[in-house]
C-alpha cells in the first residue's frame, strides 16, 4: 500500500469538500446567526488546508491505485469528512465525542442523534446537519466524480467501493456520466419534495431540511418531535412517497424516467421491495389496530415501516411505546434495508434475495448432486464471486453486530437498547428502541459505546468489507511513502 | 422444374435422389468423386465450385427455378445464393451449419444476399421432436394449415379401443379420420371393412378438437402433453434448441443431461425452468440416481450414434415411456427402431423433408411423408369450373383417401356424400404409386 497515491487522491477530494462549508455559512448569515459562522469558516479552511497539504506531500505519485489503495482512500476520506463535519458542532459547544457522533451520523445518513436541546442551535447548524446527510446519502465520492472533470486513480474502483449493493450498475460507459445522471435525479427529486412539502404547509426552511434528509434516507429533523411535530396527514403521505423512492434503486428510476416505466416492475428487486413495504405496512397496521384501535393505523404503519425499511429513521409516533409484537415488525425490517443502488443503508433487499435463492438452490442440490444450479436474478446468472461477496458481507455484518452489541452492553446499556442501537447505527437507520427510541437520543450512552457506534455507522455505510479489509495485517506492514525523496 | 443443388454431400445427395425422378436436377460439386456417386442417379452432374458464376451458368442458372445451396461451408452457400439470384434463379434455399445465421434469416435480413429461405437442419430436427413430444403416445406428428389440421401416428396395443371392429363401425370422435394403416411393415389405405390388430401403426388426421378427444381416447393414461417429464440427453445444437422451446411450454418438466461443464453452465444460464445435470448420458449410475426412468419421454440427441443408442437403451431399460433418438448414419435408422427405440430421426432427413415438402408439384404439393415413405399427404386445390361433386363420385384412385377439406377457414372431414366444390383445398393421403393419379384428378376436369 502506497500512502503517496492515497494522499494524492484524498487531497483532491478533500480540497473540493471545503467548498461545501459555504452553504451553511450563507444560511447562517441569512438568518443573522453571526456567532455560528466561524465554525463553518474554520471547517472550510481546514478542509482546504488539509487537502492542499496532502497534495503537496504526495507530489510525484503516479495515477494508479491498487484495489486496497482505493478502499483506503474511500474509508479514509469518509472518516476524515466526519471529523471535518464535526467542527461546526464543536464550535457551538458539543463535546468531542458527541460532535463526532453527530457528524458521522450525518455524513453516513444514519440519523442517530445526541441532540436533546432543539431550541438553542441556530438554523445554519440545522441546515448543515441536513446537508451532510444529503451529500452522504448519494455518496461523497459520487459527488466528487460528478463535479471534478478528472479524478486521479481508478474511478471505477472508488465509485463502487462506496456505492451501496453487491453489484455494479452503470447508466453510461463512463462512470463520470453515470455519477452526473444520478446526482441530477437525486437533486431533482429533492427539489420536488421541497415544493411538495412547502405547498402542504410545512415552513420552507423545514421543507428544505426534510427533503434533503428524506432523499438521503438520513432522518435528521430540525423538529424535536420529528415528523410527528407537524401533525399533518398530507405531509406524512408526501414523505412516505419520497422515502419509498429514496429506498429504491436510483439507476432504475432514472431508466424509468427516460420513458420506460415498465422497467420498474420487471426488476426483481424492486418488486420484492414493493412487496415488503406492502406486507410490512399491512401487518403492522393490523397489529396497531388490534392493540390500540385508534384512527389512521394504516398511515402510521406505512410511514413507520418505510422509515425503518429505507433506513431513514423519521417518526410520526413514539413507536418505543408499542407492544413487543408490534415492535417486532419494525425490528424485522431493520435487518432488511432498502434496494441496492439507493440511498438506503442496511444489508439491502438484493443481498437477502441472493442469499435466499442461493440457500434454496443448495437444498435442491442435495436432491440433484450433479445439477448445474446457478443463482439467477432477472433471468441472468449471478457470478459466483458476487454470491461469495454477499455471504462474506453477511458474515462480517453479523460479526460486527455482535462485537458492537457486546461493547454497548458492557458499558451499561440494557439488552433492548444495545441491540437496537447497534442495528440502528450499523444499518444507518437512526433510532432504535428503549433508551435510543425515536423520541429520545443517543446522548445518554457511555462515551466508549458512542465511539463504538461511530465506527458501526462508518463500517455500515461503506458496507463492511471496504473498511474491514484494512484490518489485514500485511496492508500496514507493506505500507510506505514513495516519492518523498524527490 | 429446373433445380440446381450446390454440394452433393450428406444433404445434397438424398435431396437429389428424392427430387431427381420428377424434376431436372443439376448437382454442382467440385469433388469429382462425388460425381461418381451420382452416376446411377437420374441427375446431371456439373464439376466445379458453386461460388463460381461460370460453373453456375453451365448448370443453367438463368433458367433455374430453384437453387438449393447445400455445400459444407456456409460462406460458399451464401455466395452461391447471391450469385444465383443475380444470374436468374427465381428462388434460393440456403443451408446453414450455425444457429447464428438462422437468427438473421428469421428477422428477414438476408434479402440482399439473395437468400429466400435459410434452413438449419438441427432446427428442423428439433421442431420434429417437439411435435412428437407435444403429442404424447404418438410415434409421429405433423400439423398443417397453421395448426388447424393435425396428423398423428399411433402404434396400437391389444387394449386399444381401435382394435377389433371394422373401421367403418369404430366410434371415432367427430372430425377425425384414419388415413393409413401399417400392418407388418406394409402400408395400406384403410377401407370401411378393414380391421385393425395390435401392433398396427395407424395414421389419423382431423381438426384440432377432434384430435384432442382422440388423444384422450387412445392414450388415456398418458394424459396431457403439458404434464410430461422430458429428459434430454445431450445439450448440443438440437438438444439446446429443443430445450429452449420446451422450457417455454407450460407444465412440461424438463431435465437436460450435458457432459461438458461449460456448456452445462450456458444451458443453466439461458433456460429458466429446466434442471441441468452435468454428466454422461450413458452413465447408468447417474441415470438411476436421478430417476430418469420416471420420464415420460427420453430424447437422446448426442452427436454420436453409438452413444445415443446406448443412452436410449439404458433409458428404455429403466422404464421410460417413449424414447426418441437422433440417428446420423442412414444405415443405422432401421436398426434403431428394431431394437426398441420408438422414434429415430436424423437432422439431415428432417431438413431434406422440409425442402421436399416445399417444392411445388403443380397443383399437388407434398405436405408429409408417412411410414418410411410408403405413403404421403398431398395438398390439391379444386380448380374453378368444377361442379359440386360428392366425394364418392370423384373417382379417386385406389389407395388414396381425402383426409380433410379446407374451405375458407373451415376444416371439414368429409363423408362419402359430402360435396366438393371449386376453391376447396383437399388434403389427400395416398400410397406412392397413386400420387400421379391423384395429381391428375382435376387436370381434365
Amino acid at each position: 500500500m502506497r500512502f503517496t497515491n492515497i494522499a494524492q487522491v484524498a487531497g483532491r477530494i478533500c480540497r473540493l469538500f471545503g467548498a461545501a462549508f459555504a452553504a451553511p455559512t450563507l444560511v447562517a448569515a441569512f438568518y443573522g446567526e453571526w456567532s455560528d459562522i466561524p465554525g463553518f469558516v474554520i471547517g472550510g479552511i481546514l478542509a482546504g488546508a488539509i487537502g492542499q497539504t496532502l497534495l503537496r506531500v504526495s507530489r510525484g505519485a503516479d495515477d494508479e491505485l491498487r484495489r486496497i489503495e482505493s478502499l483506503s482512500v474511500v474509508s479514509g476520506v469518509w472518516m476524515l469528512f466526519a471529523m471535518l463535519c464535526s467542527i461546526p458542532y464543536l464550535w457551538v459547544g458539543f463535546g468531542v465525542i458527541d460532535a463526532l457522533f453527530e457528524a458521522m451520523s450525518g455524513i453516513t445518513a444514519t440519523g442517530a442523534t445526541i441532540l436533546t436541546d432543539f431550541e438553542s442551535p441556530g438554523r445554519g447548524l440545522f441546515f448543515w446537519r441536513a446537508m451532510t446527510q444529503w451529500i452522504g446519502g448519494m455518496g461523497v465520492i459520487a459527488l466528487v466524480v460528478a463535479v471534478l472533470p478528472r479524478l486521479a486513480g481508478e474511478v471505477r474502483q472508488l465509485f463502487f467501493a462506496e456505492a451501496p449493493g453487491p453489484t455494479e450498475e452503470k447508466l453510461a460507459p463512463q462512470i463520470r456520466k453515470t455519477a452526473v445522471s444520478l446526482w441530477r435525479l437525486y437533486a431533482g427529486l429533492t427539489a420536488a419534495e421541497v415544493i411538495a412539502l412547502g405547498l402542504a404547509g410545512m415552513p420552507w426552511f423545514d421543507a428544505v431540511c426534510h427533503a434533503m434528509t428524506t432523499l438521503a434516507a438520513g432522518g435528521f429533523s430540525p423538529h424535536a418531535q420529528s415528523i410527528m411535530g407537524y401533525d399533518s396527514a398530507l405531509i406524512e403521505w408526501i414523505i412516505c412517497l419520497f422515502m419509498f423512492l429514496a429506498g429504491a434503486n436510483f439507476a432504475l428510476q432514472y431508466r424509468a424516467l427516460l420513458g420506460r416505466p415498465g422497467v420498474l416492475f420487471r426488476d426483481d428487486e424492486f418488486r420484492a421491495y414493493a412487496g415488503i413495504v406492502a406486507l410490512g405496512a399491512g401487518s403492522l397496521a393490523l397489529l396497531l389496530w388490534a392493540a390500540e384501535g385508534d384512527a389512521a393505523p394504516l398511515r402510521r404503519a406505512t410511514f413507520q415501516v418505510l422509515s425503518i425499511l429505507t433506513t431513514t429513521g423519521y417518526a410520526t409516533t413514539d413507536f418505543d411505546l408499542w407492544n413487543d409484537r408490534t415492535k417486532l415488525v419494525l425490528l424485522a425490517v431493520m435487518f432488511i434495508g432498502g434496494c441496492a443502488g439507493s440511498a438506503a443503508g442496511g444489508p439491502k433487499v438484493l443481498r437477502h434475495m441472493l442469499v435466499g435463492r442461493f440457500t434454496l438452490l443448495e437444498l435442491r442440490r442435495t436432491l440433484h448432486p450433479r445439477g448445474v444450479l446457478p443463482v439467477k436474478l432477472g433471468g441472468k446468472v449471478v457470478p459466483d464471486e458476487v454470491i461469495r461477496s454477499v455471504l462474506v458481507f453477511f458474515l462480517f455484518y453479523v460479526l460486527t453486530f455482535a462485537v458492537c452489541t457486546a461493547v454497548v452492553i458492557g458499558f451499561g446499556a440494557d439488552l433492548e437498547t444495545a441491540v437496537t442501537a447497534t442495528t440502528g447505527t450499523l444499518g444507518n437507520i437512526g433510532p432504535g428502541f428503549g433508551d435510543v427510541g425515536p423520541m429520545s437520543s443517543y446522548a445518554g450512552l457511555h462515551p466508549i459505546s458512542k465511539l463504538t457506534l461511530i465506527a458501526a455507522m462508518w463500517i455500515g455505510r461503506l458496507e463492511v468489507v471496504t473498511v474491514l479489509a484494512l484490518l489485514r495485517f500485511e496492508v500496514w506492514t507493506s505500507a510506505h511513502w514513495r516519492g518523498m525523496e524527490s | 422444374m429446373h433445380i440446381i443443388i450446390i454440394g452433393g454431400g450428406a444433404i445434397g445427395y438424398p435431396l437429389a435422389k428424392a427430387l431427381g425422378a420428377a424434376h431436372d436436377v443439376f448437382v454442382v460439386d467440385s469433388d469429382p468423386l462425388v460425381g461418381e456417386r451420382f452416376a446411377d442417379a437420374d441427375v446431371e452432374f456439373v464439376a466445379g465450385s458453386g461460388a463460381n458464376p461460370d460453373v453456375l451458368r453451365r448448370a443453367g442458372v438463368e433458367r433455374c427455378e430453384l437453387l438449393i445451396a447445400a455445400a459444407q461451408l456456409d460462406e460458399v452457400n451464401i455466395v452461391a445464393c447471391a450469385l444465383g439470384s443475380r444470374l436468374g434463379a427465381s428462388k434460393t434455399i440456403c443451408f446453414a451449419t450455425r444457429e447464428d445465421l438462422l437468427v438473421g434469416a428469421a428477422d428477414g435480413l438476408y434479402g440482399h444476399f439473395g437468400i429466400d429461405e435459410l434452413i438449419w437442419p438441427e432446427a428442423e430436427l428439433a421442431a420434429d421432436i417437439e411435435r412428437i413430444i407435444m403429442a404424447p403416445g404418438a410415434t409421429d406428428a405433423e400439423v398443417f394449415a397453421g395448426g388447424r389440421i393435425e396428423l398423428l401416428e399411433y402404434q396400437l396395443d391389444a387394449a386399444s379401443p381401435l382394435v377389433g371392429p371394422a373401421v367403418a363401425s369404430l366410434d371415432l370422435p367427430a372430425g377425425v379420420v384414419i388415413i393409413a394403416v401399417q400392418h407388418e411393415h406394409s402400408t395400406s389405405i384403410p377401407r370401411g371393412e378393414t380391421r385393425l390388430v395390435a401392433g398396427d401403426r395407424v395414421v389419423l388426421m382431423g381438426n384440432r378438437d377432434g384430435m384432442t378427444q382422440l388423444r384422450a381416447l387412445i392414450a388415456p393414461g398418458v394424459g396431457d402433453a403439458a404434464s410430461q417429464l422430458v429428459t434430454i440427453i445431450g445439450g448440443g445444437d438440437v438438444g439446446y434448441r429443443l430445450a429452449q422451446h420446451l422450457d417455454r411450454a407450460d407444465g412440461i418438466r424438463l431435465c437436460v443431461i450435458e457432459r461438458d461443464p461449460a456448456r452445462g453452465e450456458m444451458l443453466a444460464a439461458t433456460l429458466s425452468r429446466a434442471l441441468i445435470l452435468q454428466g454422461d448420458g450413458t452413465d447408468l449410475e447417474l441415470l438411476e440416481s436421478e430417476d430418469i426412468g420416471r420420464s415420460d419421454v427420453l430424447v437422446s440427441v448426442i452427436d454420436n450414434d453409438e452413444r445415443n443408442l446406448l443412452a436410449s437403451l439404458l433409458g428404455r431399460q429403466l422404464g421410460v415411456g417413449k424414447v426418441i433418438t437422433r440417428v446420423s448414419k442412414p444405415s443405422n435408422h432401421r436398426l434403431f427402431e428394431r431394437v426398441g427405440i420408438d422414434v429415430a430421426l436424423s437432422a439431415r432427413g428432417a431438413a431434406v423433408m422440409s425442402v421436399v415438402h416445399q417444392i411445388d408439384g403443380g397443383r399437388a404439393s407434398l405436405l408429409a411423408i408417412l411410414q418410411e415413405g410408403q405413403a404421403r399427404v398431398v395438398e390439391l386445390t379444386v380448380p374453378a369450373g368444377l361442379r359440386p361433386t360428392a366425394v364418392k363420385d370423384l373417382r379417386l384412385p385406389r389407395d388414396s383417401i381425402i383426409g380433410t377439406v379446407l374451405r375458407g377457414g373451415e376444416v371439414i372431414v368429409p363423408r362419402g356424400d359430402h360435396l366438393i366444390q371449386q376453391g376447396d383445398t383437399l388434403l389427400v393421403c395416398c400410397k406412392d404409386p397413386a400420387v400421379r393419379g391423384v395429381r391428375d384428378l382435376f387436370v381434365r376436369g
